[in-house]
């Protein structure tokens, strides 16, 4: 297996720590990922895939755990200096290109911002040119660095936001739903050039989404949230056909395909927690089934789990 | 069956700084009693200002109908009074708005705001509708209504604001009921459990839908009948089946191919090249013709008619014309061909999973 990036270990994030109120976000996640792969985190909303990749990128401060970038606690206490540094490897593309873009600015700066803060330009000539580049690898062009976001459309707005965490050169790039709010032809353009993109620049993706059709198609594992824990985590292919949580089971059957003969037969499933009926002091942790598939579940259900996922290869 | 709305050469415009805007250019379509209707396209194909129109929601000072009718029981809409209007809407036409974060009203509470066409258009007096309302809100599946209806929206999570947002929808029992995205804001799940609900409900009081999305899974999941629209015009429409198992028009190929399906393999993901077209000034030949690999000359003269597919089926393109060349249709479209009776690449029985 490929050399891990990013080590998430014990990762706890709760909003309102102590008090009545107190929302346990992101409960205890664990999880690696590997140099140059994409890693889809999927749930439904308030599962904690957004706070868990905020967390990652230190938009919270963590309550407990550890995120490890090459080999670094990114949480640690850091000088000024050591965090500009961690910055410019870690970027992070939004869900709303309507509202994550500075509509009083002109693009020439939202994608320049990176570059000033990190002092990567030397004269504002360079800084513009850097900019026509980046516009023209995200398949814009150079007029477009006079305009203001609102001349945009919804598909070029995710451009300049994909533009913008290029600038600084990254390593690893979170994308928080960066197609939900995008028509579906304009959702493969996107997609696509993400693909591209990590192609020529060896980019690692952290991929959060709810589109479950689209994460299979550009992600090589995929990360199944609940209530703030992971429930499975398994390669792409292996999810899909082989779901073993019932909840991943439950999400797998609620997505409707373009395809009315099996919409007419299509049943969904649904997902009570009771059916677990954990026993106290039974240890559930992320147990691995099969190599590289992993399942949230007691040592009795890792058996009878196996023998499921035995009989259907 | 029985036609309950019909709309005739519809064409509509919008007035701007820029220029006139013809946002619909010459839409035909016809709604049956019972049936689910599907309008897929992109942003700016017209969908949403299709439906506007008939719910004559478009401001009247920026809009301008051209040309057309939209007959409802014989009346046409286009010629009513704002009076006469309001008498139809929300009573016998109602509509599910696309953000159920917005479209409620955040200073009432849930109860007056389902209340409120209950009193407008039915003779009832204030406890009855707060009855009615209840009996709406379990209806639409939400627990404990008698408490929550004294709640306020921002009280409520999305999935359940949009079953709010249909229960106001459904307080007359309208005759038409339009969702323009009814889902789009929601997770998988509840997407899953509103559409349900919209079926049953379709079920017990028999109102024909008019299903905006540009989700085409939701589309094969919901409609009875499917229209494609592109640049303010219609360009393809027939059943379910026939939409995507026999798809004529290159745009309806192009939509199709760019949905990842769950079991296609590694390959890139098509995308419709280019964007849509301006609408100040459309183009005068197939306004698809520009982002199509299938554009025949004849293309960027003359718009093209509806051709007859089948009694249910009519696409507006030149390549159904019998002077035009046999293309070949993107592989994952023949793949869907295969298996519909009637295609020209029909493969039989054999191998199908009916």
């Amino acid at each position: 297996m490929a050399e891990k990036l990013l080590e998430i270990r014990n990762l706890k994030q709760y909003f309102n720590q102590g008090k009545p109120n107190e929302v346990r976000a992101v409960d205890d996640v664990s999880f690696d990922i590997y140099k140059g792969e994409t890693l889809g985190l999927v749930g439904e909303s308030g599962c904690g895939k957004s706070t868990t990749g905020r967390t990652i990128i230190r938009l919270y401060n963590a309550t407990d755990g550890q995120v490890i970038y090459d080999g670094v606690d990114v949480h640690d206490k850091k000088s000024k200096k050591d965090l500009k540094t961690f910055n410019r490897k870690m970027q992070m593309i939004f869900q709303d290109p309507y509202a994550s873009l500075n509509p009083r600015m002109k693009v020439l700066d939202i994608i320049a911002e990176g570059l000033d803060i990190h002092g990567l330009v030397k004269n504002p000539k360079e800084r513009k040119e850097r900019v026509v580049e980046l516009l023209e690898t995200v398949g814009l062009n150079r007029e477009h660095a006079d305009r203001y976001a609102h001349e945009f459309s919804g598909g070029q707005r995710q451009r300049l936001g994909i533009a913008r965490a290029l600038a600084v050169e990254p390593e690893f790039i979170i994308a928080d739903e960066p197609i939900s709010a995008l028509d579906v032809s304009i959702q493969a353009q996107v997609v696509n050039l993400l693909k591209e993109l990590q192609e020529e620049k060896g980019l690692t993706y952290l991929f959060i989404a709810h589109d479950l059709s689209m994460v299979k198609y550009i992600s090589d594992r995929i990360g199944v949230m609940y209530f703030g824990k992971l429930v499975e985590l398994a390669p792409a292919e292996d999810l899909y056909n082989n779901p073993l949580h019932p909840y991943t089971q439950s999400l797998l059957s609620a997505i409707p395909l373009p395809d009315p003969n099996y919409e007419r037969t299509r049943v969904r499933k649904s997902y009570d927690p009771s059916v677990h009926n954990y026993q106290d002091g039974e240890e559930i942790a992320m147990r691995e089934i099969t190599p590289g598939h992993f399942v949230f579940c007691s040592e009795k259900e890792s058996e009878s789990l196996k023998a499921i996922s035995n009989s259907r290869l | 069956m029985e036609k309950i709305l019909e709309v005739k050469d519809l064409e509509l415009s919008f007035h701007t700084f820029a220029g006139e805007v013809k946002a619909i250019r010459g839409v035909n379509f016809d709604l049956l009693k019972g049936e689910t209707l599907a309008i897929v396209g992109e942003s700016g194909s017209g969908k949403s200002v299709t439906t506007k129109a008939i719910m004559r929601l478009l401001p009247e000072s920026s809009s301008e109908f051209k040309n057309g009718q939209i007959l409802f029981n014989g009346k046409d809409l286009t010629k009513l009074t704002d009076k006469e209007m309001q008498k139809i809407r929300g009573k016998d036409i109602s509509m599910i708005f696309q953000d159920p974060m917005t479209s409620l009203n955040p200073t009432m509470t849930i109860g007056n705001q389902i209340m409120e066409p209950i009193l407008k258009h039915r003779k009832v007096s204030k406890s009855e509708a707060r009855k009615v309302a209840v009996d709406l809100l379990r209806l639409v599946g939400l627990p404990k209504p008698e408490a929550r209806i004294k709640q306020y929206p921002h009280q409520f999570s999305g999935g359940q604001r949009q079953r709010i947002v249909i229960a106001i929808a459904l307080a007359c029992n309208p005759q038409i009921l339009i969702a323009d995205e009814p889902t789009t804001a929601l997770d998988v799940t509840i997407q899953a459990q509103i559409l349900e609900l919209m079926k049953d409900l379709q079920k017990k009081i028999d109102t024909s839908i008019i299903f905006i999305t540009h989700d085409l899974g939701v589309v094969a999941n919901v409609a009875d009948r499917v229209a494609v629209m592109y640049g303010g015009k219609i360009v393809e429409i027939g059943t379910v089946d026939e939409i995507f198992y026999n798809p004529q028009h290159p745009y309806t190929w192009g939509l199709l191919s760019s949905m990842p399906s769950l079991d296609t393999a590694e390959e890139k993901l098509y995308a419709i090249p280019g964007t849509p077209p301006d609408l100040l000034s459309p183009p005068k030949g197939d306004a698809f013709a520009l982002r199509s690999d299938y554009a025949l000359k004849i293309d960027l003269e003359e718009a093209p008619p509806f051709f007859k597919v089948s009694d249910t089926h009519y696409a507006a393109t030149w390549l159904l014309h019998p002077d035009a060349p046999q293309v070949e249709p993107p592989l994952a479209i023949v793949e869907r061909m295969k298996k519909y009776p009637g295609s020209r690449y029909y493969e039989g029985t054999k191998g199908g999973s009916y």
